[in-house]
């Protein structure tokens, strides 16, 4: 991110939100920590689209992101769809919690863009992972949040 | 019947969401629009008591849209639901007329307590 802020700031912005984001909107509590990706990880991504050049990423187990889902709707039975649908919603208010803190530190307004969903591992094109956020859910999901910067 | 509600936003969890949220009160969703350009149409037509508008969305922003609607509706009821909370986003808003805001994500309290301090004020 083309800020003035550390790394370690940055680190701390974002895992202070997603703690707190994924605990409000899903029940979900994450622990930092390393932990393994299932293999029907999936992920769910946004680039910013005005004031940094980056983008974030969080991959994380298709049980947690079900789970996610069953909070959102209140309700058991939740289709792939769902899923997809509700998660995508969940990573826009924590891509619009993210930036808004952001722009108390920084006073620098972003956007970001509409947030896609992949099946599996998904990197960004010509970025790079400047540092990943490595989480375990209160139901030993695993998950990792990546910033992308992009490459020069 | 309840006032109405039109929702404007790109994703179908909102709709979903305040649906449920507003079961049993005194408000009905009675349209959802998915992008700024059908908001404009269907607000003519619908007439609607209420509108919570999304900031972003793919093509026209949920700003941009408002100010269409007001511009030819000074009267309408606008609320911008996001979970961007800038200073300069928020003034913006309010320039434009539209009435309030509400922080993502909300609970079932929050948006009659929005909804409610808006219709009182008419």
């Amino acid at each position: 991110m083309d800020t003035a802020m550390s790394e370690e700031k940055l680190r701390d912005v974002f895992d202070q939100v997603t703690r707190e984001v994924t605990e409000k909107v899903g029940g979900i509590r994450l622990c930092v920590g390393e932990s393994s990706l299932d293999e029907d990880a999936c992920t769910v991504h946004a680039a910013f689209a005005r004031g940094f050049h980056s983008s974030l990423a969080l991959c994380a187990d298709m049980a947690m992101f079900t789970r996610l889902t069953q909070s959102m709707l209140q309700a058991e039975e939740v289709t792939p769809q769902d899923v997809e649908d509700f998660t995508k919603e969940y990573f826009n208010v924590l891509c619009g919690h993210i930036a808004s803190r952001l722009f108390q530190v920084t006073k620098v307004a972003s956007r970001f863009g509409i947030p896609e969903f992949y099946n599996g591992r998904y990197q960004p094109e010509n970025q790079r992972e400047q540092f990943a956020i490595c989480y375990s859910s209160d139901k030993n999901e695993g998950a990792r949040l990546s910033h992308f910067t992009p490459v020069k | 019947m309840g006032k109405k509600v039109m929702i404007v936003d790109d994703s179908r969890v909102v709709e979903l969401q305040m649906e449920k949220m507003l079961e049993n009160s005194d408000y009905e969703v009675v349209s959802f629009c998915q992008d700024g350009e059908t908001a404009i149409e269907q607000y003519s037509e619908v007439l609607p008591d209420l509108v919570t508008m999304d900031i972003i969305m793919p093509g026209m922003d949920g700003l941009e849209t408002a100010r269409a609607i007001l511009e030819d509706h000074p009267d309408a009821r606008i609320i911008m639901v996001s979970s961007l909370a800038y200073d300069d986003t928020i003034e913006e808003a309010k320039s434009i007329g539209t009435k309030t805001f509400i922080y993502k994500p909300f609970d079932r309290d929050q948006l009659l307590s929005a909804l409610d301090e808006v219709m009182s004020e008419a």
